[in-house]
């Protein structure tokens, strides 16, 4: 009897321990997926931002004090001055724009686009892959200027605010018991960047 | 079972459960750290973007009201006035000049993630000679030092908090 009741235990035990270890690794898989998630698009945010902030810190480079280097503004479509070859002649304009959602219908994500940039109205280069590309315009008083800025107060922009998102393309699905009404019926792992850049680095000293 | 057994058992289980400790704390540090790089990101985009305002900003107040060329330093602000010119330069974009904002404290959040991040100011002057020390005289250059860390979520007691320090010179210049 007493060898029985040994066999029971062990049986309970071992099943316990099973329980446990079956749990751990799956648990150590999923969040592996999620790091791994977050890790790659936060490396994919800050490729795209050190681009974007890198040539919206020379707005307005070589361009007199008097004309406006933003020369076309809206809420996801920028055009810009900046003199690229540094050669103090041929002024460029470099835009930035997002596409639509359907040049990355191959992706799990369906909000990911591309952002573009071409400059003088050439090819067009895709830089990056965001899910938001946000941009506000400030006066130097602070006030925000509807989008899109009447060409008449594109001088007023002193300052621009870029706000981007990046989302893993590759989801993470979820039970259909667990999204709720209006909900993705899959999680991606997101990154935010914000940040203000000045439109002229000339505007005052 | 016998007593030896079952001691065997326990130790067994003692083993065990200090490996899946070991183990759910690793995951648990992973995360941490992974949303230690996003604070690391929105912490220093703030900072760089108020860097970047300063930078628009007149170096002092006499080169923002005047257009003739400085001279010589004793006609900038004094060191022990650094700081806003007027009871109405209270907010970011009513400050015309670089030191403007000495002593100030901003709290600004991220672009709706919720997360807010509080930055403190500190202007002075600095040795024309070495960057790194702060001069009571006044001088051409002018330095920025920024602290930004996140104030909401606030922090659990057992997680480190860290607080980005930025720095920032900049000299006075004037185009005849």
């Amino acid at each position: 009897m007493a060898a029985i009741m040994d066999i029971i235990y062990s049986i309970i035990l071992g099943g316990t321990i099973l329980m446990i270890i079956l749990n751990a690794n799956d648990m150590a898989s999923e969040n592996h997926s999620v790091y791994n998630g977050d890790m790659l698009v936060q490396e994919m945010l800050i490729t795209t931002a050190q681009m974007v902030e890198g040539e919206f810190r020379n707005m307005g480079f070589g361009i007199p004090q008097t004309q406006a280097s933003i020369i076309a503004a809206d809420s996801s479509d920028i055009t810009f001055l900046c003199d690229l070859g540094r050669d103090g002649g041929l002024i460029d304009q470099v835009r930035y724009y997002v596409g639509p959602t359907s040049e990355l219908n191959r992706t799990q994500n369906e909000l990911d686009r591309y952002l573009h940039r071409t400059v003088n109205g050439g090819g067009v280069n895709e830089i990056g892959v965001v899910t938001i590309f946000k941009l506000r315009y400030l006066t130097i008083a602070g006030e925000e200027l509807t989008t899109p800025v009447a060409s008449d107060r594109l001088s007023e922009i002193f300052v621009v605010e870029v706000t981007m998102e990046v989302q893993n393309p590759y989801a993470i699905l979820r039970n259909a018991s667990e999204v709720g009404e209006g909900e993705r019926n899959a999680l991606f792992s997101s990154s935010l960047w914000q940040q203000t850049r000045l439109a002229s680095q000339n505007s005052r000293r | 079972m016998t007593t030896g057994q079952t001691m065997l058992t326990l130790a067994a289980f003692v083993f065990l459960s200090t490996v899946l400790m070991n183990f759910y704390g690793t995951l648990a540090m992973t995360g941490a750290d992974i949303s230690s790089g996003q604070d690391g990101i929105l912490a220093t985009t703030i900072t760089t973007s108020y860097l970047e305002i300063a930078q628009g900003l007149a170096f002092d107040e006499i080169t923002d009201t005047s257009s003739i060329a400085i001279n010589n330093p004793t006609a900038l602000t004094a060191s022990g006035s650094l700081g806003p010119d007027g009871a109405d330069e209270d907010s970011l974009y009513k400050f015309n000049d670089f030191d403007d904002f000495k002593g100030f404290s901003f709290e600004k959040e991220a672009g709706g993630t919720g997360r807010r991040y509080r930055t403190t100011f500190n202007v002075y002057y600095v040795s024309t000679t070495n960057v790194e020390t702060s001069s009571s005289a006044r001088t051409f250059l002018k330095r920025m030092d920024l602290k930004t860390w996140r104030t909401f979520p606030p922090a659990r007691t057992t997680d480190d908090l860290d607080t980005l320090n930025m720095s920032f010179v900049v000299g006075y210049f004037h185009f005849d």
